[in-house]
């Protein structure tokens, strides 16, 4: 099977600059075509254009600057025969059959057949894309449906006509899971295939019922966020979010393109007030202001204001108080049973919502774990619509919808029947099929889970923060599991207990998890309070315990492989750079920021960046260059915003693997484990570092107080910066001598002990946390 | 009957050795408060309190306070005695110079509080409700109100109270139900019942100022919907003078335990004018700026009972002669010896003395603290002021009243027999130290305040201001030699207190329950180190000093400390163990099997 070793994006619009930026991510080389603009001196001014709005665009939609090189901009007029060695052809262009058909038709002459050509439209059914289109055309083209934003969202829809090619298909699917990262699913040639089908339906269900049932926007967005399981943005923040005048033609479309017996033309209705709203420009986030805004009054305080449904007026934001929500800490259906307004709006907005999706396989999809997964990659819900059926009872829901004379459709009947949707039998998970029997769920093969492992049986080791599973063919892996995946001294003695265990009984270890963030770094709540009692020692052991487990895992007599996905900063840095090898997915953001909480890196982290920089091939000479490029770093806090650019500030090694699936990032980084323990792996040799000393830490802090006298940098920057010179430039050593790792994690010790009985990192650590932004005193 | 005397030396050893008090001299506003004017506004205070107030302390509790048809009178001599109070202008000591009051530091009104308490608590009642209602007036009320009541209660012509109890609703003030309505002239219209008012009606003023909570219309359930109203017993003319009577009356008087002589009112309010204080629906927070001062100053009243229980009990002991020393006769030429060379009649004057004189240091602390909150022009150093005084106030209203009571029942046991006898005046102080334990949140709300509100805010900034001075202060200290008698327990109960504070922050984040099942003990614990923190400081300042003039008060306060850090600060270790044991003991019992 042949891969995409060149693609082209034709429309330069959000979607499409998106797509070819995320071609870019995967190292591969993108045209990006748009219109010639009317009278334009530069006819490329539109892709041009997108290229640079790329560059600037937030969140990032390209993972280096750098790849920006590889998307060439052009013009649809003079540039099509650019597209002749893609071997897949996006087109993102206006949602219009028209315009699609006479683009497919210039283009069909410049392609190279067999090249894979596929439209993002998120309306136009395939069939109707390909009438009148030539044979071959139909037989290599495809829907291929993107999420905004396209580096970020994780779901991509695939849609194949009766005569697309199946191979095409395979290719095409093949690609965007393993090398753009994305969770394909496989959609049939439906109206808004999986995701707008039932989310669509369920932003009009949940705006009509908070309107009939009297909840405020804020009730309604309490009720219709985590108590369910879905973004905290809730129904009227998404709205806000994805713009409110986008509302009315997604709704138009789905309702002409669906039959009328569909129960969607029930749910559906106009809002008087959300198009009011439209028309005098309150859009949304984007606009001057959605169901929520934020206005300045004369004095310059901030108020947030809500929208109120009945009067149309902006007011004051409450916090809702309403005690379903609370209940719906006990789970899905004790929020739904609950008798106040948030209990009964739950009700009938999931009622709606889970019945319809229960309908509607397999029309739209061939089974349930399709759905679910649409859903969960898609809108971000933390589980899709069956699997929130088994959280209420698929029995207990059939039940209560029939006592409401409320349709119960079949498969939900069966599942009632049956038990559940899902369920593990003998280690293994199971979904529900249409015909009512149990099949295995089965992962592609490089698709390593976790929570799979989990299934078979308990951990070899757990505690409070951390736990170490059995992975398969000698590889044990260490999984955090505490609040953030902070590290405590529970995951530090867990990660002492399974070095002790792997050596002993496996060959490799890798470090993973599945949680959103890989680590947000030590737990800086606990020190604080701990420094708050006064308790010196106990936050001096912390430190200790911490140097000491980095360093038996970096001294270890196996490979250990981190394998982030998310934050990982401070502590949960640390621990990366002090693994053998990293295998890291491409959405994972590095830093040492403890500068930010008014501390320097102590667990090993300036060390480790003093020895790689000094080990760099690619820079001056002298004692001076690793130090300040470690200084720099450390003391900006800089983060990488992608696992290539952790690469260039040297969080990750050259050798270092990314993987763009995260679905695949545990047996990738299991292989790359067993590849080090195959190669005869010998842990590194301790860095031996000639540091400048006292010369240096001088030239540093005059660095640093140029940047206080010009106002850049706060009275505590000053004292932080400071104190991370001192242990950057080695202490008191001068070039001649040597400094150990231990003499470096000495200084890192002390520093840090300096710094946490400060009162103004104290009051950074608590702001810190209060806030989640950095404070600046 | 005992006789009070101001402890004048040993206020000014706090104040000028302990604390340097004139430190609040360099604060903005405070310019005249020199170690000097404070130094003479206490002797003053001393004699007021010594002539005027106390002799009328045992009269008052006989005789109590008259009802009679909505009317209440005070004791004989209440009258002029709170006469004279306020032409001293003792009323305004502490209050803002634009309402006429003397501008002076709260820690030096802290300083005159005790001696009131000491000398006659139901009497200080009337002028500490006033002055709760002044501060709450003066800081949230508008500038029109502020004009038109806070001068009158500066003087003492007119007095304050604070009507938040209901007969349903008492530590749960989320359920109140007065209510508040529009009355179309720019007033509201308060209606309902109030109980344990204190200083409710009495005679003492020609008008009385009630700062009442009550709910708006469709105001939300609970705490956040409670509005503070300031309802007047007579409307207050624009020029100052009292006009037509208010709606609010006194329906009866309560019969209590003790502080008989101040008046305990249930009040009625019926369609009484009121006038908002601060934000609607916001009632609470400018509530809790009266129930702060107020909680400090009940503690006061632990430590004012316990100094005048101490004095009585002092005395009795080195008059009363019966049965000989242990060791032998010490007054052979007597018929007997002085009950005080007997080692239990000194164990329990020294623990009197010992809680007093360390809760007297703490006190003084916090009242400066509180004085460099508001005053002092940086706002870190106002902040961590405040944090430092809202740490302390739960466990100054609750220990000092706690042992209050126990010194005051020490203060009975010494005088044996006759301490039981109502005109010997020692159990008085019994029965008034009582109700210091109850109002302004009981006692066990305090330790649920200071486990549930003060010890996780910010992440424990709250402690800090605590905790790194005892720290600070046994590294400096822990190589002295001399010292060693002192720190080295202090550090030994201080560890203690570091743990039990991280156990408590963390068992009480898994499961509540077990946060309120230690708060009491932990509370307990924290005072006994704060008082020995006191204690530390103070024998540290006392061993340069013994060989001077005045060396026997040097050497006294070394004894009394060496008796603390031996025979009180063990109490530590079992509070601390008790604590430690978690909640399964106390929750295991069924309800229905007590």
């Amino acid at each position: 099977m042949t891969t995409i070793r060149k693609a082209a994006v034709l429309g330069a619009g959000v979607m499409g600059s998106g797509i070819a930026a995320h071609f870019a991510n995967a190292g591969v080389p993108v045209v990006l075509l748009d219109i010639v603009p009317k009278g334009a001196a530069n006819r490329n001014a539109v892709a041009e254009g997108a290229i640079q709005r790329l560059l600037a665009t937030e969140p990032a939609a390209l993972m280096r600057k750098a790849d920006a090189a590889l998307i060439t901009p052009g013009n649809i007029e003079d540039h099509l025969n650019l597209v002749a060695d893609a071997d897949w052809i996006v087109e993102a262009v206006l949602e219009d059959v028209g315009v699609k058909q006479a683009l497919y038709r210039k283009l069909d002459t410049h392609r190279r057949a067999g090249a894979a050509v596929s439209s993002n439209t998120s309306t136009i059914p395939l069939a109707r894309l390909i009438e009148g289109m030539p044979e071959k055309f139909a037989r290599d083209f495809l829907i291929t449906h993107f999420f905004n934003p396209p580096r970020y969202m994780r779901l991509l829809e695939i849609v194949g006509g009766a005569k697309t090619d199946p191979t095409t298909l395979a290719k095409v699917s093949a690609f965007a899971d393993e090398r753009l990262g994305k969770s394909v699913v496989t959609c049939k040639d439906t109206p808004g295939f999986i995701a707008n089908r039932i989310g669509v339906f369920w932003m009009q269900a949940a705006v009509g019922a908070a309107i009939d049932l009297g909840l405020t926007v804020e009730e309604a967005d309490a009720v219709m966020s985590r108590p369910v399981g879905v973004p905290k943005t809730g129904i009227f923040g998404l709205l806000d979010l994805a713009g409110l005048d986008l509302q009315p033609h997604v709704d138009k479309s789905l309702a002409g393109a669906l039959g009328p017996d569909d129960p969607y033309q029930r749910v559906r209705r106009e809002f008087p007030l959300m198009l009011k709203m439209i028309a005098d420009g309150y859009t949304g986030r984007k606009g001057k202001g959605g169901f929520y805004r934020l206005t300045k009054g004369a004095d310059g305080a901030r108020t947030f204001e809500a929208m109120d449904l009945k009067t149309g007026q902006y007011r004051p934001k409450e916090e809702p108080r309403l005690e379903s929500v609370e209940a719906a800490r006990a789970g899905l259906r004790a929020l739904v049973t609950h008798d106040d307004k948030g209990g009964r709006y739950a009700w009938r907005v999931l009622a709606e919502t889970l019945s319809y999706a229960a309908s509607l396989v397999p029309e739209i999809a061939d089974d349930i774990l399709a759905v679910d997964e649409a859903m969960r990659t898609g809108f971000a819900w933390k589980r899709g619509p069956f699997e929130m059926i088994d959280k209420m009872g698929a029995a207990w829901l059939a039940e209560a919808l029939a006592a409401e004379k409320k349709p119960v459709p079949p498969l939900l009947a069966a599942a009632a029947k049956a038990g559940a949707f899902y369920r593990i039998e003998g280690g293994r998970a199971q979904y529900l099929r249409p015909d009512g029997r149990y099949a295995d769920i089965k992962r592609a093969p490089g698709v390593l889970l976790l929570s799979d492992i989990k299934l078979k049986g308990p951990p070899i080791a757990k505690n409070g923060s951390a736990s170490l599973w059995d992975i398969g063919d000698g590889v044990a892996c260490l999984e955090f599991h505490s609040k953030m995946n902070s590290i405590d001294t529970e995951t530090l003695a867990m990660l002492r207990q399974s070095l002790d265990i792997v050596g002993k009984k496996f060959k490799a270890m890798v470090i993973h998890n599945e949680a959103e963030q890989f680590s947000v770094g030590a737990n800086v709540g606990l020190a604080l309070f701990a420094a708050n009692v006064a308790l010196w020692p106990m936050i001096e052991d912390m430190v200790s315990e911490g140097q000491a487990a980095y360093k038996a895992l970096k001294y270890a007599p196996f490979p250990v492989v981190g394998a982030p996905a998310g934050i990982a900063l401070g502590g949960g840095c640390e621990v990366l750079l002090h693994s053998a090898a990293v295998q890291a997915h491409a959405e994972t953001y590095m830093g040492l920021v403890e500068v930010g909480v008014g501390l320097i890196p102590a667990w090993g982290g300036c060390k480790e960046m003093l020895a790689r920089w000094s080990a760099h091939t690619a820079r001056p000479g002298g004692p001076m260059p690793p130090v300040v490029q470690s200084f720099e770093t450390i003391s900006m806090a800089k983060v990488s915003r992608s696992a290539p650019e952790a690469k260039e500030l040297l969080f990750l090694r050259p050798g270092d693997g990314i993987t763009m699936n995260r679905d695949r990032l545990l047996a990738d980084a299991k292989a790359k484990a067993l590849a080090l323990a195959a190669a005869g792996y010998k842990p590194a040799q301790p860095a031996e570092l000639r540091l400048p000393g006292p010369t240096g830490r001088t030239a540093l802090r005059m660095a640093v107080d140029s940047f206080v006298t010009a106002g850049k940098a706060t009275a505590h920057d000053r004292t932080v910066s400071h104190a991370l010179a001192t242990v950057l430039s080695g202490g008191d050593t001068d070039v001649t001598a040597v400094s150990t790792e231990d003499d470096l994690t000495a200084l890192e010790r002390a520093a840090f002990m300096t710094l946490v009985r400060n009162p103004a990192t104290l009051a950074r650590i608590e702001h810190m946390l209060d806030t989640g932004k950095p404070l600046r005193n | 009957m005992p006789t009070y005397k101001a402890p004048l030396r040993d206020m000014r050893f706090v104040l000028h050795e302990l604390l340097n008090v004139g430190e609040v001299a360099s604060l903005p506003g405070y310019a005249d408060a020199t170690p000097e004017t404070i130094d003479a506004v206490l002797e003053e205070a001393a004699k007021l309190t010594e002539n005027e107030l106390a002799p009328l302390n045992r009269s008052g509790d006989e005789e109590g306070c008259h009802f009679d048809n909505g009317v209440v009178r005070t004791p004989k001599g209440f009258r002029e005695a709170y006469t004279t109070f306020i032409e001293g202008g003792w009323m305004g000591l502490a209050c803002d110079p634009d309402h006429g009051g003397q501008g002076l530091p709260k820690v030096v009104n802290f300083v005159v509080e005790e001696m009131i308490c000491s000398a006659n608590l139901s009497l200080g009642t009337y002028p500490g409700l006033s002055q709760g209602a002044y501060n709450a007036i003066n800081l949230h009320g508008t500038e029109e109100l502020k004009a038109l009541y806070c001068p009158k209660i500066a003087s003492g012509l007119w007095s304050g109270t604070m009507c938040l109890t209901e007969p349903h609703s008492g530590t749960d003030l989320g359920l109140i139900r007065t209510k508040a309505e529009p009355g179309g002239d720019g007033a509201w219209r308060i209606t309902g019942n109030k109980i344990f008012i204190s200083a409710g009606e009495h005679d003492l003023t020609e008008n009385i100022v009630h700062l009442v909570l009550a709910r708006l219309p469709g105001a939300p359930e609970g705490t956040r919907g409670i509005s503070l109203f300031l309802v007047p017993k007579f409307l207050a003319k624009e020029d100052g003078t009292v006009g037509p009577r208010n709606g609010a009356h006194c329906a009866r008087l309560e019969h209590k335990m003790g502080i008989k002589a101040s008046a305990t009112c249930e009040m009625r309010f019926d369609g009484a004018a009121g006038w908002l204080i601060g934000k609607a629906n916001k009632g609470m927070s400018a509530m809790f700026t009266m129930m702060n001062t107020a909680r400090l100053a009940v503690g006061i009243q632990g430590l004012g009972l316990a100094e005048a229980a101490y004095q009585g009990a002092r005395d009795y002991a080195n008059d009363r002669l019966q049965g000989r020393a242990l060791g032998g006769a010490k007054f052979p030429e007597k018929p007997a010896d002085p009950i005080i060379v007997h080692p239990d009649v000194r164990r329990m004057l020294l623990t009197m003395r010992a809680y007093n004189e360390a809760a007297r240091a703490l006190a003084y602390w916090v009242g400066m603290k509180i004085d460099v909150a508001q005053k002092h022009p940086d706002a870190t150093a106002r902040q961590e002021a405040d944090d430092f005084v809202a740490l302390m106030t739960p466990i100054v209203k609750s220990f000092y009243t706690d042992y209050g009571f126990e010194a005051a029942n020490l203060g009975v046991q010494i005088w044996g027999g006759h301490g039981y006898i109502r005109e010997n005046g020692m159990e008085q102080f019994v029965r008034d130290a009582r109700i210091a334990q109850l109002y302004e949140g009981a006692n066990g709300i305090q330790a649920l305040d200071l486990v549930g509100r003060k010890l996780g805010q910010g992440t424990g900034r709250l402690l800090r201001q605590f905790f790194h001075p005892v720290s600070a202060f046994i590294e400096e200290t822990g190589a002295d030699p001399r010292m060693g008698e002192f720190t080295f327990p202090l550090a030994k109960a201080f560890a203690k207190l570091q743990q039990a504070t991280a156990w408590v922050a963390q068992a009480g984040m898994r499961d509540p329950v077990e946060a309120g099942a230690a708060a009491s003990d932990y509370l307990k614990l924290f005072a006994l180190v704060a008082f020995a923190f006191m204690w530390a400081r103070m024998a540290r300042l006392a061993l340069d000093k013994t060989a001077g003039e005045d060396g026997e008060f040097y050497k006294a306060k070394l004894a009394t400390a060496r008796f603390f850090m031996t025979r009180l600060l063990p109490q530590h270790t079992s509070v601390f163990q008790a604590m430690m044991a978690g909640a399964a003991p106390i929750m295991e019992l069924k309800a229905a099997s007590f």
